[in-house]
């Protein structure tokens, strides 16, 4: 998975605990200079948890997400439902609106996956993607590395429309 | 917009204006190497025959049923709240897409690229409706904003240069942009789209697949504008076209492992967006997105079900059969297709966008096979392409008058026969002695076939010199039938003699049987299909095959034609076809007869240390799939062979293409001779009689010192004498 992705300029990391995911989060958006977050799938003790970390960084969680406006995002934290190693994919279920916009039009994505649910190809993973899409009304997304062009001289281009950035946080350990 | 040559005159301008487009020949060039490697590495370790043949056997079953998928399709879509519409026609789509925009109050509209919605001029109805129409892929941005059709499905904006592009975004923006910072670009593209995305009403997408048994489209993209446009305006319609229903997931999981790869050499794209049914939306009134499919049929069903051309409709869209294109290579995808570009294009033009785009393009095709190879769905390009000629013809109801006296020479063998030896005594006065070729071209031909030098006729044809030639051999152990083609026996019997000295000794009867003429594929290439079919028919009687061990020949173009294309020419016709499968199991080229069936050693030769580079015919490395074998054998017969740049791309010859696109041919001929140069080979063996025209002709024109032969004649003169 970590080979794979990597190789298309995703940033992969290991991590232990939920709270290594916030503090990644939130010290990847420092480093770029970014001010504003977006979280919208996080239960209610890891987004208390969250906020208090923007607090004390001076980052703004954006919460509720598009109350009045786009603001912009510069970071987005999501989870991934599903990993395929084969080609470094990040499957996620995106029903959720805000999660949709939040994993778009952010700088830089951070999604965090359970080591467990990674699968070796395609193949293993399809029964569980039909089961989703015969539900519906259903967005699922099969992200892999950033957002990328080659339309000016077949020159790769990172970020054209999507993020800049993914990063991939694998939870060796999911405390709930 | 898109304006396509309909005559030949005029298509040929604007294939010299490509030629002389230096940054296009360049780009293309280097992508078609880049791409080269990218593919092979991007299917390492994946059985592709395997897939490929899983992925166009699925596409075929699904054909016959395309009005039952849809029924399925949308059934389930509508039960999850997508309002699903069947256009007819491309006027029908464009007003069913407009009425939708105008039911929602649409102002704005952002678009991710379709090569549907450029198909049917989506956004020229739309713009006269009075809509704003934003295309939002970057390539396709940067052509709308160049009032351009795509030249290449794919990258539409492949034959543009960085400063174009910066020249045009300065433009566009107001903003002094360096010509040279392609990032800078991408962000400036960025930046002025994502208004558009956060202030449209309305998202056209297309889709690449429409799953029955879940009403899912699926989407494929690297940027992510299909994901914008799906989700910020309160409005999406897709439009999609009927050859794209799949059953279900598992079919369209298949395509997905093949298209990304063959299409950019990446294993997968950076988006795949499913979707099924009516998603939360809160752009929309209701809450719940506003959704629309579009199915067009514009000819698909009907093409769904012709016998023949329903292959037609496999395609997935990678663009692959342009990357390998050696004429794509040279004049780009603007003067090689209408909306659809590359060998695809060549057929679909005809069936989407009617006769009149498709007459010239249509002809400009080598018939190397490049495409075919490529093709991720086994879609027999090169033979639909001349397919559609033959009926772009038919329906014009008039033929050039090279097509006329083609037929009526070849379907007469003796006519045609006796006119080559009256031509090689007439040619007399113009032949350059000593050096085989032709001094002055005479008047009918051309100047601009001066490219190459072109070889004289043979004094005595192979046929009557060989009773002299072949002597009986006693208790044969092999007895096979000589198929020499056109070129051997009329301008390059030596090849044929080279051939009887290398079996010497190996006991093999070889006969000639004086019946037999021109294999026929001349014929096909210009789109002849009846004299094809009638010269078939004739060799077939003339060549007897149940009587031979094997059908022998050295002309891989004629071998390939008559073991794959008689079959299908013969289709209809059940004695015959059955005939024509066992000439066609029985024939053989050269080289896999001299090192898989008399297994020659290297003991028969020896070598003098010259060094030998190789151009692999198309229709023998891709024809009969013959690759290993003629390298091998010009290793046995003692030369250090040197690998060279792209030994298997055309040589640009293409029998009557290289009369017809001159122009073309030479480009394509120059860029093989340079590469064969730059191995410091002393001799360039092909395995073809045509190629070796076409090369030698060239080297012979730029004073080359390299000798062009036969991979035969190379090999018989490293024979040791006893």
């Amino acid at each position: 998975m970590k080979e794979k992705a990597e190789a298309v300029q995703a940033f992969v990391t290991s991590v232990k605990t939920f709270d290594d995911v916030l503090s990644y989060t939130v010290r990847t958006t420092k480093r770029q200079g970014g001010k504003t977050l977006a979280a919208p799938c996080l239960d209610p003790v890891s987004k208390k948890a969250l906020i208090e970390m923007c607090n004390s960084e001076g980052l703004i969680l954006i919460d509720p997400l598009f109350g009045n406006t786009y603001g912009k995002i510069d970071t987005a934290l999501t989870h991934a439902d599903l990993g395929v190693a084969e080609t470094g994919t990040l499957i996620i279920n995106s029903r959720s609106e805000d999660l949709r916009r939040a994993t778009m039009l952010s700088e830089i994505h951070v999604a965090y996956l359970d080591e467990s649910q990674i699968r070796p190809d395609m193949d293993s993973v399809k029964a569980e993607i039909d089961k989703i899409l015969k539900t519906p009304p259903a967005y699922l997304a099969f992200i892999t590395g950033a957002s990328r062009t080659a339309d000016i001289e077949r020159v790769l281009t990172i970020g054209v429309h999507g993020p800049l950035e993914l990063h991939i946080l694998i939870m060796e350990n999911l405390l709930s | 917009m898109i304006d396509t040559a309909q005559d030949l005159k005029t298509y040929k301008k604007r294939i010299r204006k490509a030629l002389s487009n230096e940054f296009l020949r360049t780009a293309l060039d280097n992508f078609a190497a880049a791409y080269k490697l990218s593919r092979a590495k991007a299917f390492e370790g994946i059985d592709l025959e395997a897939l490929k043949q899983d992925i166009a056997s699925g596409k075929d079953n699904a054909l016959p049923f395309l009005e039952t998928l849809f029924e399925n399709f949308k059934t389930n879509a509508e039960k999850a709240g997508v309002k699903v519409h069947v256009a007819k026609t491309a006027k029908d789509a464009c007003e069913i897409i407009g009425k939708i925009g105008k039911q929602s109050s649409v102002k704005n509209i952002i678009k991710s690229k379709s090569m549907t919605a450029e198909e049917i001029h989506l956004n020229d109805h739309l713009e006269k409706e009075g809509f704003k129409v934003t295309e939002t892929d970057l390539g396709e941005w940067i052509i709308q904003l160049r009032h351009e059709g795509p030249s290449h499905m794919v990258m539409p904006a492949i034959h543009l240069s960085r400063r174009q592009v910066g020249g045009l975004f300065s433009d566009v923006t107001g903003e002094k942009l360096d010509l040279e910072d392609i990032g800078k670009m991408v962000k400036v593209a960025r930046r002025e789209l994502r208004d558009k995305f956060l202030t449209a009403d309305m998202g056209i997408t297309g889709a690449n697949f429409a799953l029955a048994d879940s009403g899912t489209i699926g989407i494929i993209t690297n940027e992510g504008n299909g994901r914008l446009t799906t989700t910020l305006p309160g409005v999406h319609v897709a439009l999609v076209g009927f050859d794209k229903l799949v059953p279900d997931l598992e079919t369209a999981l298949r395509i997905l492992k093949a298209l990304p790869k063959n299409a950019t050499g990446q294993a997968i794209t950076s988006y795949v967006t499913w979707i099924s049914g009516a998603n939360e939306c809160a752009a929309s009134m209701s809450g719940k997105k506003n959704m629309h499919i579009v199915f067009l049929d514009n000819g698909r069903l009907s093409l769904a079900r012709d016998p023949v051309f329903s292959e037609a409709l496999r395609c997935i869209r990678c663009g692959a059969c342009s990357n390998v294109c050696p004429v794509y290579g040279k004049v780009g995808g603007h003067a090689l297709g209408h909306v659809y570009i590359g060998a695809i294009g060549l057929i679909l033009t005809y069936f989407y966008h009617g006769k009149e785009n498709s007459r010239a393009i249509v002809q400009n095709c080598l018939n190397c096979q490049a495409c075919k190879s490529v093709c991720p769905v086994n879609i027999n390009l090169p033979f639909l392409i001349k397919k559609v000629h033959h009926e772009v013809m038919k329906q014009d109801g008039k033929k050039p008058a090279k097509n006329k006296i083609l037929s009526a020479v070849l379907k007469n063998r003796k006519l045609f026969h006796s006119l080559l030896k009256a031509a090689s005594l007439v040619q007399k006065p113009l032949v350059r002695k000593n050096e085989g070729v032709i001094r002055h071209l005479p008047f009918f031909f051309g100047k601009e076939q001066n490219f190459r030098s072109l070889p004289a006729l043979a004094d005595k044809p192979l046929r009557n010199q060989w009773k002299k030639l072949n002597p009986k051999v006693e208790n044969p152990s092999l007895r096979v039938a000589f198929f020499s083609g056109c070129v051997v026996d009329f301008v390059s019997p030596e090849q044929a003699e080279a051939l009887l000295k290398l079996v010497d000794k190996h006991r093999v009867q070889i006969e000639f049987p004086m019946e037999q003429t021109c294999c026929g594929l001349p014929a096909l290439m210009m789109g002849e299909e009846e004299t094809a079919r009638e010269v078939a028919v004739w060799n077939i009687e003339a060549l007897e095959a149940e009587k031979y061990d094997y059908i022998l020949t050295l002309c891989a173009s004629c071998a390939s034609h008559i073991k794959e294309n008689y079959p299908k020419i013969l289709a209809a016709e059940k004695e015959v076809l059955y005939k024509s499968k066992i000439l066609g199991s029985k024939i053989i080229d050269f080289s896999s007869f001299m090192t898989n069936v008399l297994r020659i050693s290297h003991e028969e030769f020896e070598g003098r240390g010259e060094k030998v580079a190789y151009h692999a015919p198309c229709h023998l490395c891709r024809g009969l799939n013959v690759t290993k074998e003629p390298r091998d054998l010009l290793k046995t017969a003692g030369y250090e062979y040197i690998p060279c740049r792209d030994e298997d791309v055309c040589c640009g010859f293409g029998g009557s293409y290289s009369l017809q696109f001159p122009e073309i041919s030479s480009e394509i001929l120059n860029q093989k001779l340079d590469n064969v140069e730059k191995t410091g080979a002393d001799i360039l063996a092909t395995d073809c009689p045509g190629c070796v025209l076409q090369l030698r002709g060239g080297i012979h024109r730029r004073g080359g010192k390299i000798k062009v032969m036969h991979t035969a004649e190379a090999a018989a003169l490293n024979k040791k004498t006893v």
